[in-house]
């Protein structure tokens, strides 16, 4: 379904270039949770960026379904993350002014078309889904956190992505709302059978995890599937 | 999707909206008064030829406003009257004088004297008396506007202009001219009161037949009277307004009031928008990373900018009326000639557009890979 080889990615203020992520080979199929855990600054947030191509990698090529995604233009880029991912972020960011109903129907038509006769039934079914009924119309202001995240769970799937990033859904909730989200996160890569990949360093995710993938300085340390320890590059440094 | 967004967006962000909103206010209510002042003042610079009734003037040559013609002699009337084309031919004398109010002190007035009884060239609009009493030799006009400062003189007061005695015959309604009061009388009253010689006049006013071809017959005319000047009524009027409009600084005056306001405009529209949208960079970040193109974002800020200037021109235009109606009839002209306000209101939207690029180039900026962790 997704998958990278030897995507490498290196920041640069124009002087100096530092590698953050070295080549990475990973291959993440549908109906698995993955977990990307790793202490800060070890680069599971630069990975989960190129995986959800908001991030072009600086080496290595990327397929989704076996068509190359590596180089695309901001809007093929745009177009591939419209149609084939849902983002949970770890602030809910929900757009302020948007009811949770407005919300949810940004993912599905904000390049300007036309939304689909049954989206409102769709969403409502959602929000039903995540315990969140009742609450299409209200601002996300009034909505306790956990909802929040609920409410960007929603927004994640409204349009039935085959990939769902998800950036520390957690660390910004209490540990029953935490429980609730990863519960849900879990049964959506299972019976939907999707593919579910989450940056997370807190430990009360790694139960859910199908795959736990452990990063260090750029490296994957450790992969409960399969290791992977691809060579350690000098840092390029240039005047 | 993407203007219902800009529409929530705009509704939630009230103070950025109401800056907003308050800039193409001040845009349309500064730029409109101020429009509407100086199309007031060019109303006054060519009134007499405007409502003259005429068709075409023969004025002495070199001529560059109405106001300013030597005089020239009545014998032009003869010639013009034999012609095929000429319906009438009458003759106008302006002069100067000083009006000698209640009180004792003087006023200088410009006086127009009028043949009867066609009194072609004459007042147009009565807010006392007629123009029956223009019939009276004796008879002049004063403006409604300019009673008190004439020292608020009645119909039927006696005065004098010019060490001539005159009666107030009426009261005329927004016979304003450029250079001041406008007092009408007959022809020999005039020529009295500016001790000008019998048989010349300042212009000789013409109208045409009705099944005359008016191009043609001005264009025969001048063929004719080749050693003065002959003017179509809007020729005349053009001149006129354009002498003032740029011997007098009155345009570069008005220009750069218009320009200010316009500036001031811009750079609130451009401050609140760009507030604005600097607390709306992580929403848009999250539209990008969700899937929205650059122009989708674009579309949200453009939209934005088109929401807050239509509301803004529609509250702007409100205030702006009240204004017209409160000056309407009082001595501070203004005039506002109807295609000015389509004009004014889609040059607003324009600038508001402008004033919101600075914050449409924050937008589209909005990296997508900010909003992860």
């Amino acid at each position: 379904m997704l998958l990278l080889k030897n995507i490498a990615k290196d920041f640069s203020d124009g002087r100096q270039k530092r590698r953050v992520l070295f080549p990475t080979n990973l291959e993440c199929r549908a109906g698995e949770l993955t977990v990307l855990s790793g202490p800060s600054g070890s680069g599971k947030t630069t990975l989960l960026s190129i995986i959800g191509l908001v991030l072009s990698p600086s080496e290595g090529k990327m397929f989704i379904k076996d068509q190359e995604v590596t180089a695309l233009s901001d809007v093929e880029a745009a177009t591939i993350r419209l149609k084939s991912y849902g983002f949970v972020f770890q602030q809910a960011m929900l757009v302020e002014g948007l009811t949770i109903l407005d919300n949810i129907m940004l993912s599905f038509a904000i390049q300007g078309q036309k939304p689909p006769a049954d989206n409102h039934q769709k969403a409502e079914a959602l929000l039903k889904t995540l315990g969140l009924e009742g609450t299409a119309h209200m601002q996300p202001r009034l909505l306790s956190g956990g909802m929040k995240q609920r409410a960007s769970i929603a927004r994640a799937l409204i349009k039935d992505p085959p990939i769902l990033l998800c950036d520390e859904p957690t660390s910004a909730l209490d540990a029953e709302s935490g429980q609730i989200v990863m519960d849900i996160l879990k049964r959506i890569a299972i019976e939907e059978n999707r593919v579910v990949i989450v940056v997370s360093h807190d430990a009360r995710v790694f139960p859910f995890a199908d795959r736990l993938i452990q990063l260090e300085s750029g490296i994957i340390v450790s992969d409960t599937q399969e290791s992977n320890t691809e060579g350690k590059e000098i840092l390029n440094e240039t005047d | 999707m993407r203007s219902y967004v800009a529409l929530r967006m705009v509704l939630h962000d009230r103070s950025s909206t109401t800056g907003a909103l308050l800039g193409v206010i001040a845009i349309v209510f500064l730029v409109g008064q101020q429009l509407s002042i100086l199309f007031g003042l060019l109303n006054y610079m060519s009134v007499l030829v405007d409502h003259s009734g005429a068709d075409a003037w023969i004025t002495s040559e070199n001529v560059r406003n109405a106001d300013a013609g030597n005089l020239i002699s009545g014998r032009y009337i003869d010639r013009v009257m034999g012609l095929d084309d000429v319906q009438w031919a009458e003759p106008t004398l302006i002069g100067n004088g000083l009006f000698l109010t209640k009180d004792g002190s003087y006023e200088s007035v410009r006086v127009i004297g009028t043949k009867r009884p066609r009194l072609a060239g004459g007042a147009w609009e009565f807010y006392k008396a007629d123009e029956g009493a223009m019939l009276d030799l004796e008879s002049i006009t004063v403006d409604r506007l300019d009673l008190e400062k004439l020292g608020n003189p009645s119909v039927g007061d006696i005065t004098e202009i010019g060490g001539t005695q005159v009666r107030i015959g009426a009261i005329t309604e927004g016979a304003r001219g450029f250079q001041g009061t406008l007092v009408f009388a007959s022809l020999d009253k005039v020529r009295d009161i500016s001790r000008t010689p019998p048989g010349r006049y300042t212009a000789i006013l013409i109208r045409f037949k009705e099944s005359v071809d008016k191009k043609a017959a001005l264009q025969r005319l001048r063929t004719i009277l080749p050693e003065r000047s002959v003017y179509s009524t809007s020729e005349l009027s053009e001149l006129t307004r354009t002498y003032y409009f740029t011997t007098t600084g009155i345009g570069g005056s008005f220009g750069f009031s218009t320009v200010i306001a316009v500036l001031i405009g811009v750079v609130i529209i451009s401050l609140t928008m760009y507030t604005s949208v600097l607390g709306r960079v992580k929403d848009f970040a999250v539209m990008r990373a969700i899937g929205a193109r650059k122009i989708d974002i674009a579309m949200v800020v453009i939209s934005e900018a088109m929401i807050i200037a239509g509301i803004g021109v529609f509250i702007g235009f409100i205030l702006l009326s009240i204004l017209l109606n409160a000056t309407n009839g009082s001595s501070i002209p203004s005039f506002l000639p109807t295609q000015v306000p389509a004009i004014l209101a889609i040059g607003t939207v324009f600038i508001s557009l402008m004033g919101s690029l600075i914050a449409l180039r924050v937008a589209v900026k909005a990296e997508p890979a900010s909003v992860f962790h």
